[in-house]
């Protein structure tokens, strides 16, 4: 084979590319003035180039290269001053097109971002303006209730203190006719206008119970056992209250032929409820003004900080006000939206079978 | 920016030119030839008066821009040629300026050998396909061929020995080469 030749690398020469002739490389072929390397290099370039033989030959037939040079010179001058403000203004073109590609950019992103903040803000607000309504039905639902609730709340006044006094009462009118002459001077000499006022309300009861005094005796024992056994029912309440009126009239049957004891009695019995009322009232009195300023928070649509009271209400305190509490409680969550807990809020109420029992039942019911 | 560009090939300078319409590159690329256009331009000048050349070489860097947009560009030397003996010929028809078929096939193993310059083992390859292509080429090719490329004697020494001229010399080379590549093109057998 031919490869074992020293040259055979030699063989790709042939078709290899070399670069036309450069400026200087022209004129130094002419005169001579090249390496053998170089030569061979320039020589085997022309026979592939058109356009460098012709250069040369036409260099050939010129007497000098001056023209040549100088021309040249100018030409390359003449594309560079050409080129050179043509590529400045076309890059500045180039940097503005940019700059204004960025702003509209810029801008559209503006535009997307206002248009969203916009549809977010209006979808807030009408998740506000939803949330709103209830607490105004709420409100004007509430003086219904409100009054309910305030009867319910007169009751328990009413029923502690005669809880309380239902035990001393008695003692107190056995103790009056035994201490009859003594005090009443003390008395009348201590609280003279007040006795005054009390035989007129001591009076006014004696004509009311005057009736109901003689018969209710028997009666009255019965009633003593019912209050043994439940003393904390409205109506045993009551009628304990009857009972003591009853006593007193019994005590101001016997005590009839003389007056004077029978009123001291009244006027010692008289204030002491007065003061035990007091005394009971204040715990009723603290939860009612917590539910009233939970009531307060719940008009004002504050609904975590009335649903935070009426918790503390329901912890704390105990009857009426827990089922209140937990009544309102409910409706707090179901203008909330939390349905599930008011819905749980409203069975509680349900359980607790007290006098909301009806309410929370239609309210569970139109949920 | 000048200094980057002018290390670029022709190639590169072309296609700068054409997709990022970069004035630069055509600028680099019109400096790189202004001398032989020059030259090859001079006689016309000096021949005929009516020529002047503040007018001849802007309008036809013009027009080589123009036509460097649109032209498909193997070998730029070919094509400034062309477009320079358009407009010295018919200065008012633009003719088109297409590469030869036979200038195709050698550039397509212009290309392969360029390729081949790295790879060993395409290089061996090609080296044994081109003997083969020189064995089958006849004598009188051959041996100018051997003569010019293997054994690099000059122009000079070449028509001292065969009693040619350069010119003649030149073409009958060119000729041989032209040869040579369609051998190896076509009558390659393994």
């Amino acid at each position: 084979m031919l490869s074992s030749k020293p040259n055979n690398d030699k063989v790709l020469k042939i078709f290899s590319t070399i670069r036309c002739l450069s400026r200087d490389q022209l004129p130094r072929y002419l005169e001579g003035r090249l390496t053998d390397v170089e030569k061979h290099l320039v020589e085997q370039h022309l026979t592939d180039c058109d356009l460098c033989f012709d250069a040369l030959q036409a260099l050939e037939k010129e007497e000098n290269t001056d023209r040549y040079q100088d021309l040249t010179n100018k030409l390359q001058r003449y594309v560079h001053t050409s080129i050179q403000p043509v590529s400045h203004t076309q890059k500045i073109a180039q940097y503005t097109r940019k700059e204004k590609n960025k702003e509209h950019m810029l801008v559209y992103f503006w535009i997307v971002a206002f248009i969203g903040l916009g549809i977010g803000s209006v979808y807030v607000m009408r998740g506000h303006i939803r949330n709103q309504p209830p607490p105004m039905h709420i409100m004007a639902g509430l003086p219904a209730k409100d009054s309910s609730v305030t009867t319910a709340v007169s009751n328990p006044p009413v029923v502690t203190p005669v809880d309380h006094t239902t035990t001393p009462a008695p003692e107190a009118t056995h103790t009056a006719p035994v201490t009859p002459p003594a005090k009443p001077v003390l008395a009348a000499a201590q609280k003279p206008v007040d006795s005054a006022a009390l035989k007129k309300a001591a009076a006014l009861k004696a004509a009311q119970h005057k009736a109901a005094a003689d018969s209710i005796r028997k009666v009255q024992q019965a009633n003593l056992l019912k209050q043994k056994q439940d003393s904390i029912r409205k109506a045993a309440a009551d009628k304990a209250d009857k009972d003591n009126k009853a006593k007193d009239d019994d005590n101001k049957a016997p005590a009839k032929p003389d007056n004077k004891p029978a009123q001291v009695a009244k006027e010692q019995k008289a204030p002491e409820p007065a003061k035990k009322e007091s005394v009971a009232a204040s715990p009723i009195n603290s939860d009612e003004y917590l539910y009233k300023a939970a009531m307060v928070y719940q008009q004002q649509g504050n609904l975590s900080e009335a649903i935070d009271r009426y918790r503390r209400l329901e912890a704390v305190s105990s009857g009426k006000y827990v089922e209140l509490a937990r009544y309102q409680l409910a409706i707090c969550y179901r203008s909330k939206g939390q349905m599930g807990k008011a819905r749980r809020m409203f069975r509680e109420v349900i359980r607790m079978d007290g006098s909301m029992k009806d309410a929370a039942k239609q309210a569970l019911d139109s949920m | 920016m000048q200094q980057q560009l002018t290390n670029l090939s022709d190639k590169e300078l072309i296609s700068r030119a054409r997709k990022q319409h970069d004035r630069e590159a055509e600028g680099v690329l019109m400096d790189r030839y202004s001398h032989l256009l020059v030259a090859v331009t001079l006689p016309h000048i000096s021949q005929q008066s009516n020529l002047d050349p503040n007018v001849v070489f802007p309008s036809l860097l013009q027009r080589l821009s123009a036509s460097l947009k649109t032209q498909t560009i193997y070998k730029v030397n070919e094509w400034i040629l062309h477009i320079q003996k358009g407009y010295l010929g018919k200065p008012e028809k633009n003719t088109p300026f297409y590469p030869s078929r036979d200038g195709r096939d050698l550039l397509h193993i212009e290309n392969t050998v360029d390729k081949a310059a790295t790879n060993i083992i395409d290089r061996q390859d090609l080296i044994v396909r081109l003997e083969q292509a020189l064995q089958r080429l006849n004598a009188d090719d051959r041996a100018l061929i051997t003569q010019f490329y293997l054994e690099n004697k000059p122009f000079s020494d070449l028509s001292a020995t065969t009693g040619i001229s350069r010119e003649k010399l030149r073409t009958q080379l060119k000729a041989a080469k032209g040869k040579l590549a369609k051998l190896f093109m076509n009558g390659y057998v393994k």
